[in-house]
């Protein structure tokens, strides 16, 4: 029951970038507009597949796979080359569409150091490709590969054009986050061949997983659970993306929070928890501990942050506290909260590092201590870190509060055969955690924005926002508002398709 | 069954189609001889082009045979053609036409003696085609032997350079150690079975030997004995830890395209023997084998790796790099006796690992000699900054680099995928630990490649020299070949498989269905 | 009906205007003040519509009137629809009637008061959006829509209090202000949770059905009635949370008035209000036992006018006083007087909004921008007529003197706690009675009578505002928070000063008519909005039209009990407030024109202390901001980071570097030292082939070959012995 018509749309959207990454590499350095040029339309081509996509896609069946291809990839391995769309992948391939071409807008004249817009839009487009492809592979392997061609780009673009510790941050990003796929790759081939060892389709595999015995579920589930968790990343595992995001340029760090994070989320509810309900209900309570520990102790950390940036990226940890929170009560609530929550956290924390990316640009410095009065030297700049600060801290009419209000909810009921007790203390903490993101954020507003600028600022001309700036940020914004005002138009897509893909083992 | 022992001696027929592509490349290195005694100094170049042209003719009819289809059996089925054979000796020629891509200018500009260089090249690579069809003892020695010596030679070939001559020294004084461990395992071997042939080896290490009207059961102790020291025996070739003490020095001191050659194809040539060895000769002892290979392996990649970490000398890294990746391929070798799928998944993972390995160690070779033809140092840090000035080549030294460590899309993923997938197909707590073990392992060897990649895509130049590098053609060629195979390899993976899945051979007979 | 069907338009016309002034404000020619003005007359309007029509739905006696429920799917998942709508009842009429007209005064009054201030475009936007918040939240049909409201509130009090942002003691007061109410949010959102839970809704009549049909389980009922008053203690600045409220002063004196007498504050006392089932149910209230609600009340009443006895910034003690009247209402509903309460939010909202207004008229055109009674105020009433004249109405109406507004309502609510049994609380609620009155006395006396001091006298307003500064400073050192008069003087005076330095000589007058309409409008609210429901006269219009009708078949709302009025009581309690009055007047006098208690705190150790005491509003900051806050910004999150950067990334890099270590010594002493004792042989080769032979005997390879076969006999051992 698969929507095969148009099938060609998804290779397309995902390898477009690829051809564009190739042109990009052929055209000589000396060219650099014209560089940019390829680049942006490339993006904006692949932008335009996902209008296409999102014009034909039949919004009345969003649980089915559509624009579903299934071709012979690896015949010897069984692996194959199948892909598909539903409502889970839609809004995160959108998503990604839209965050790279606003990132490629951004570049125009936000190049970093050392230059070579050549080299970085390139690693950019293939960036994407792994992207997308993430969200649309329907086999295990499939999958795989493409959750890995985002690490070498993301490893040249931190260490080439990153901060003063870019080539740390770098490679622990690398190591560590190869270290969790090494291991989440043992559980796909375990997977594998306890079904009978026919075929990596993830629809197949949640169809025969339940002949494998409890235990043996319990382990595969731990080796996803690694790659996943350490990509999302979650609490224990989570001190890679502080060094990434902060030694990563802006557009490195903006992709990083908006979709590579995704990545670890979404594996979790497109392969772990379908695949392995059984087991997902045994480890649940677990991954909700570690959820809400993230949830403190990120907002903790944040708090005890002198650097803007590094804030942000602690933030991201306790956010993704909630989203793993929503996962973990394997409630059709909980994981819609999850879901929507990706994308709020992907629009808003991106938002936040663009921001940050501005305000480095302006002040060269990004020590909250020496910042100040930003609304009196660069008004619109100091608003929309207003603005954003609220999104993220869950104000309710804009697109954080549906990432987080009801995975708060959902934890007070979860599951059956899960402990509610237990998921009702998360809650509580949870809603506390509440009060201490509202609290590192308005600080951080407090002492950046509003205020006198400090001394040694406050005779520099700070420019306020370029127009790069506006385009690349307008539609962020705009989205923001748009679904918290019109939560709808996200859970109309999420839902069905979590209620009947991801949650289809827990029916009755 | 008893072909030496029964009446006098028979003329064995001559199967001279199965032979052809040794046979041709006999011819080659005859010419190869007679052309460098009459090609004046000036032309001798010429003499590379022939070893290469004729590599690949001597492919011609490998391909023929595979076209063919019939699997070959000859002297009693002492030397035997099928596709595994065919397969490796396809991969031995076209390794080998890669390295006479490299040695070109090396030598050339080294001015060391051509002809002979390319003609113990060829030598070595025939003795290689024979190891692939070698089902008996004796051939197969002879095999290991004809590759072996020129190999030697090859490593002293800088004779004005002492470290090259201490590397062909140790190199060979090693190497002919090993040979007599393994003869002497071997002799033990027959001592026990009465025969030389793999098959009745097998046979008889199953169900005894009949020696003179009476059955003889092989006393275990001995067949033990004699199995562990022929396994010793090419485990030195593998380098396989503890055996590989000689590789690091031979490496660093031999010709930059003969270390290529060392750590692929003769190393391949090894694992061709380990494996017509598990799968033809020892099939039933497999519970002396197994965990020898278990150790072997893990003992080979984590050693190799965490040794690896701290080098500072390319190819020296690299050395224990090929170590490390050697322990990889090992790890099949311990779950071959988990029954046929077991078994046609390891084969299929030894010998795509194989092909993979090549293309991608080739091609990172070829960099190596590119860069320091300009930088004349071996310096990791002599790669600095490089791909400030030689972007091309540094994207090549990527995609190799990360190829090595696994990292899809490249091609080197795939073969690590077909290991781990031989051993958890293979299942048992002792495979999936194994399989941890490489999982770890390939997260450590990401951190020395990535520390070269590293060096040339973030360090500042090392020496402010930033003029271009220019590449040789045939360097060019040889970087063309491995690099597109590594990068279509990791894409279209079915490519290699294709060749890598021998399940259909006679080769997991003995393990049942 | 079409008003009451169309309310959603009350909440929606503002956000409107909000957006509209945010874009397109500062190009319109009143730069955005025309907007907002019209869009709250819009919404007063259709509210005066609604009230009108609602008013003509209830008929007298005991018919049932439900609500009038408007409600649209907002967004659904898990087969759950979550709707959104307006739930249009009594009570919902009464507020969005007050808001709506108290927010058109205050933008009135904001024209005038504001003119010239660097960001009028953004004050009045926000303040738009601040009533559009509140109608949001009055009108809410279901709980998640009245999160909404309830937040964007909160979010625009952090803008308005924050206004004067340049200021550090002003962005701090409003991140006080945010985060307290944040507190009590997590009670919100936790208690609309199990709400939903229990009543597997989101609507509130549903909810409200719920709990009174009584099969919800009681634990449920008494944790979420528990939760959910978090929340009002938080925003309606009930004891213990009730610190951030005097701070809140640091906005600009239009939004204290709108934020202390219709919004923001009464959110609280409305959360309950609405979902009164739900507390009545879960706290057994009106059985005459002692509950959380009423004891939070009526410790708030007593504690808040206590400290507003040692105020000297006028509106800090109008404040204080905000919170020991919402005390009263909280004490109400929690003694069940649910109708009294509600009454109590409608007439107080009018005289202290008159208050207010009245103190910012003061301080505009009287004490030069200063708000501190000692040093700029006194003897202003000659010169300011009007706003003497409603201010003492008003005050009066808030001491609860016979026949004003307050004096209905305040005793509305005694009444009925002593019906129901809440003797103990009666008397509390006295005594509040007879503090208010006191303090009103002294404020108005040191205001407008009295010797003119300050700027009240005409001293020029910089050096004037100076002295305040540095007075305050000086005065409020035992102030754990420096939210004081003086600093917010100074803002407020540089703001005005570009505006108007006309008067700036002048020395005090009367407020012009922009100023003054409002406070005449909202005195006569004061004095008669009480006739309502003059009991004593048996009027009960408002509970005819407020009180919830009981239905036949389901139940939504528990039966009021009616109280009865006792004109004993009444003026008993009349009495008490009119003494409170004429002895604070005398003290006042007594202590401040014949300096009787010249530094008697430092005369008087006792009474040292127990100034000390409530000017630090009994330590309670103290501990929130010294123990509490600086905790948790402090070590706690320090401990936290250095966790982080020590143990957990410790632990990844020690193994990281652990593993190149490992590499090194294995190099080192395993892989080369089994070869020979130097590092490699490498190195020696230099020395020449001849040395090269010389190194052979000394037995390199033969070690190699010792190493090579030694291992071999090993593994070949083991196995024979193992297989």
């Amino acid at each position: 029951m698969h929507l095969t018509d148009n099938n060609w749309l998804l290779s397309a959207a995902v390898f477009v970038p690829l051809l564009g990454a190739l042109v990009v590499m052929a055209v000589p350095k000396a060219y650099e507009r014209e560089i940019k040029v390829v680049a942006l339309l490339t993006a904006l081509a692949t932008a335009g597949i996902g209008v296409a996509l999102l014009s034909l896609f039949d919004y009345g069946n969003a649980q089915k796979l559509q624009f579903f291809t299934d071709r012979s990839w690896i015949p010897v391995i069984h692996a194959r080359y199948i892909m598909g769309l539903d409502g889970l992948g839609l809004p995160l391939l959108i998503l990604s569409m839209v965050i790279v071409v606003l990132v490629i807008v951004y570049s125009w004249d936000h190049i970093p150091e050392p230059g070579n817009p050549k080299a970085f839009l390139a690693l950019i487009l293939i960036l994407e490709v792994g992207m997308n492809g993430t969200f649309v592979a329907q086999d295990l392997i499939l999958f795989f590969v493409f959750f890995e061609v985002v690490l070498l780009p993301m490893y040249f673009m931190i260490g080439v054009w990153g901060g003063e510790q870019r080539q740390y941050a770098a490679i622990k990003f690398f190591l560590y986050t190869l270290f969790g796929s090494a291991l989440m790759l043992l559980g796909f081939l375990a997977l594998f061949f306890k079904t009978g060892a026919e075929s990596f389709s993830i629809e197949y595999l949640a169809a025969h997983s339940s002949s494998i015995v409890h235990s043996t579920q319990l382990w595969i589930f731990g080796g996803l659970f690694m790659g996943f968790a350490i990509k999302v990343p979650m609490f224990p595992f989570h001190t890679w993306l502080p060094d990434a995001h902060t030694q990563a340029p802006t557009q490195g760090s903006v992709i990083l929070a908006a979709i590579l994070l995704k990545l670890g989320t979404f594996g979790f509810v497109r392969i772990a928890i379908p695949v392995l309900p059984g087991a997902a209900t045994t480890w649940a309570p677990w991954i909700a501990l570690l959820a809400v520990i993230g949830i403190i102790y990120g907002a903790l950390a944040c708090l005890a942050q002198t650097d803007m940036k590094r804030l942000i990226a602690f933030s991201s940890v306790a956010h993704m506290g909630f989203v793993m929170l929503g996962i973990s009560t394997l409630t059709s609530f909980g994981i819609n909260a999850a879901m929507f929550g990706m994308v709020a956290h992907g629009l808003i924390t991106g938002m936040l590092f663009f921001i940050a990316g501005s305000v480095k640009e302006r002040y060269h410095t990004l020590e909250i201590r020496r910042l100040g009065g930003l609304l009196k030297q660069a008004p619109h700049l100091g608003w929309i870190l207003g603005f954003c600060a609220m999104a993220s801290l869950g104000l309710p009419g804009l697109a954080g509060f549906w990432g987080e209000f009801p995975a708060i909810l959902s934890s007070y009921q979860p599951a059956k055969g899960l402990p509610v007790e237990t998921f009702r203390t998360f809650m509580v903490v949870a809603a506390i955690g509440t009060v201490l993101a509202a609290s590192y954020l308005l600080w951080l507003f407090q002492r950046t924005a509003f205020g006198e600028p400090s001394e040694e600022f406050s005779h520099h001309h700070i420019s306020d926002m370029h127009a790069p700036e506006w385009i690349a940020w307008t539609p962020l914004l705009a989205a923001i508002v748009v679904l918290g005002l019109l939560p709808n138009l996200l859970f109309k897509v999420l839902d069905p398709a979590i209620v009947h893909t991801t949650l289809s083992a827990f029916k009755g | 069954m008893f072909l030496f022992a029964v009446a006098g001696w028979v003329r064995p027929v001559v199967d001279y189609h199965a032979l052809a592509p040794e046979i041709v490349l006999t011819a080659v290195i005859v010419g190869l001889l007679l052309a460098d005694l009459f090609l004046p100094e000036r032309t001798k170049w010429a003499t590379s082009t022939i070893a290469g042209l004729g590599l690949l003719g001597a492919a011609l009819p490998v391909l023929t045979l595979a076209v063919d289809g019939t699997e070959r059996a000859m002297f009693g089925g002492a030397y035997v053609v099928d596709d595994f054979a065919l397969v490796l000796k396809a991969l031995f020629l076209i390794a080998g036409y890669v390295v006479v891509l490299l040695s070109a200018n090396y030598v050339e500009e080294g001015d060391y003696y051509q002809g002979e260089y390319y003609f113990l090249l060829l030598s070595s690579v025939l003795g290689m085609m024979v190891m692939a069809s070698a089902r008996d003892f004796i051939s197969m020695f002879v095999a290991l032997e004809a590759l072996s010596i020129p190999a030697y030679m090859l490593a002293a070939w800088r004779k004005r350079d002492t470290r090259s001559n201490e590397a062909g020294m140790k190199y060979f004084l090693l190497g002919v150690f090993a040979s007599a461990v393994m003869l002497y395992g071997m002799s033990l071997i027959y001592g026990v079975t009465g025969s030389t042939l793999f098959t009745a080896v097998a046979a008889s290490l199953h169900k005894g030997s009949l020696l003179n009207g009476t059955l003889h059961t092989a006393n275990p102790a001995i067949v033990t004995l004699g199995i562990v020291f022929v396994v010793v025996g090419f485990a030195f070739k593998v380098s396989a830890v503890p055996f590989h003490s000689w590789a690091p020095d031979t490496y660093e001191g031999a010709p930059t395209p003969v270390t290529a050659f060392l750590s692929v194809a003769s190393k391949a040539a090894g694992f061709v023997a380990l494996l017509t060895l598990v799968f033809i000769a020892f099939p039933f002892s497999k519970d002396v084998w197994e965990p020898l290979f278990w150790v072997l392996a893990a003992m080979t990649m984590t050693l190799g790796n965490v040794v690896a970490l701290r080098q500072t000398n390319i190819v020296r890294m690299l050395a224990y790099s090929s170590i490390a990746q050697g322990g990889f391929i090992l790890m099949p070798l311990a779950v071959i006796g988990h029954g046929r799928t077991a078994a046609g998944d390891a084969l299929t993972a030894v010998v795509t690992y194989l092909i993979v390995y090549a293309a991608m160690n080739l091609g990172a070779f070829a960099v190596v000699l590119a860069v320091t033809r300009k930088t004349r140092s071996g310096e990791i840090a002599s790669f600095g900054g490089l791909f400030a000035y030689a972007p091309g080549l540094t994207l090549a030294m990527t995609v190799f680099l990360f190829s090595l460590a696994g990292i899809p899309p490249l091609g080197g993923w795939i073969a690590k995928f077909t290991v781990f997938r031989a051993l958890i197909s293979a299942g048992g707590g002792w495979a999936a630990a194994l399989a941890v073990i490489g999982g770890v392992n390939s997260v450590i060897a990401l951190y020395y490649y990535a520390n070269v990649a590293r060096a040339m895509w973030m360090d500042p130049v090392a020496d402010d020299d930033t003029t271009p590098i220019r590449v040789p053609a045939s360097l060019g060629l040889a970087l063309v070949l491995t690099g597109g195979a590594t990068v279509l390899i990791g894409v279209l993976p079915g490519l290699v498989l294709r060749f890598g899945n021998l399940t259909t051979s006679t080769f997991t007979a003995a393990f049942g269905s | 009906m079409w008003f009451l069907e169309n309310a959603w338009l009350i909440p929606v016309i503002p956000s409107v205007g909000f957006a509209v002034i945010l874009l397109f404000g500062r190009r319109l020619p009143l730069k955005g003040s025309e907007v907002g003005l019209a869009s709250m007359l819009a919404s007063l309007v259709l509210s005066v519509g609604a009230a009108a029509q609602w008013i003509h739905r209830v008929p007298s006696g005991e018919a049932y009137v439900g609500p009038v429920i408007r409600q649209w799917t907002w967004w659904q998942i898990g087969g759950e629809k979550f709707t959104i709508g307006t739930h249009i009842d009594g009570l919902a009429v009464t507020l969005l009637f007050v808001v709506a007209l108290i927010s058109t005064l205050v933008q009135l009054y904001s024209i005038e008061y504001l003119r010239g201030d660097r960001r009028y475009t953004h004050f009045f936007a926000a303040l738009t959006l601040f009533s559009a918040g509140m109608l949001c939240m009055v009108a809410a049909e279901s709980t998640i829509e009245f999160i909404l409201g309830w937040e964007i509130m909160g979010l625009c009090s952090f803008m308005l209090i924050g206004h004067w942002w340049e200021d550090g003691a002003n962005s701090r007061a409003a991140l006080k202000a945010f985060l307290t109410v944040r507190c009590g949010d997590v009670g919100l959102l936790v208690g609309i949770s199990m709400m939903f839970w229990g009543a597997h809704s989101f609507s509130i009549q549903k909810i409200n059905e719920w709990a009174m049909s009584g099969t919800g389980s009681k634990t449920l009922l008494l944790w979420g009635a528990v939760a959910l008053f978090i929340a009002c203690i938080g925003k309606s600045g009930q004891f213990p949370l009730h610190t951030w409220l005097p701070d809140a002063m640091a906005g600009p004196t239009p939004v204290s008035s709108l934020l202390h007498s219709s919004t923001m504050v009464v959110a609280g006392v409305y959360l309950v209000a609405r979902f009164y089932p739900v507390f009545y149910q879960g706290f057994h209230i009106a059985d005459g036992g002692i509950n959380l609600v009423c004891l939070i009340g009526g410790i708030t009443v007593v504690i808040a006018a206590a400290v507003a006895f040692v105020q000297n910034d006028i509106k800090k003690v109008l404040a204080y006083s905000t919170v020991s009247q919402l005390g009263y209402m909280v004490m109400g509903l929690g003694v069940g007087a649910w109708t009294p309460a509600v009454f109590h939010i409608f007439t107080h909202a009018f005289f202290k909004a008159c208050l207010f207004l009245g103190a910012g008229s003061v301080s505009h055109s009287g004490s030069h921008h200063s708000f501190d009674m000692k040093k700029d105020m006194g003897g202003l009433a000659r010169k300011m007529p009007v706003t003497a004249a409603t201010f003492i109405v008003s005050t009066l109406a808030l001491a609860g003197i016979f026949p004003l507004a307050g004096f209905w309502s305040k005793d509305a609510i005694l009444a009925a706690a002593g019906d129901h049994g809440y003797r103990l609380f009666m008397v509390v609620g006295l005594v509040g009675a007879f503090l208010t009155a006191a303090y009103m006395a002294r404020c108005v006396y040191l205001t407008f009578f009295g010797q003119a001091r300050g700027a009240a006298a005409g001293l020029h307003a910089h050096d004037q505002a100076e002295v305040g500064a540095g007075g305050s400073e000086h005065e409020e050192e035992p102030v754990v928070v420096h939210v004081g008069a003086g600093s917010h003087a100074v803002a407020d005076a540089h703001d005005a000063q570009a505006g108007h330095d006309d008067h700036g000589a002048a020395g005090p007058h009367e407020s012009n008519w922009l100023l003054t309409l409002p406070l005449v409008v909202l005195s006569f609210g004061a004095a008669f909005a009480g006739l309502l429901n003059a009991e004593g006269f048996h009027i009960d219009n408002f509970t005819r039209w407020v009180q919830p009708r009981i239905a036949e078949g389901v139940a939504a709302f528990p039966k009021i009990e009616p109280t009865t009025f006792k004109w004993g009581d009444a003026m008993l309690s009349v009495a008490i407030a009119a003494v409170g009055l004429v002895v604070g007047f005398l003290v006042c006098r007594a202590v401040y024109e014949r300096d009787l208690a010249k530094d008697l705190t430092k005369r008087n150790r006792l009474a040292g202390i127990g100034y000390g005491f409530l000017w630090n509003k009994y330590y309670l900051d103290v501990l929130y901001e010294k123990v509490v806050v600086a905790a948790v910004s402090g070590p706690i999150s320090n401990a936290a980071y250095w966790v982080n950067q020590h143990v957990i990334d410790g632990f990844v890099n020690a193994v990281g570097v652990g593993g190149r270590e490992a590499g090194d010594w294995v190099y080192r002493n395993v892989d080369q030292r089994a070869i020979d004792g130097t590092v490699s042989g490498v190195a020696l080769g230099v020395e020449g082939s001849g040395s090269l032979l010389r190194r052979l005997q000394t037995g390199k390879v033969q070690q190699y070959g010792a190493l090579l076969f030694a291992a071999a006999a090993i593994g070949a051992l083991v196995l024979v012995i193992v297989v």
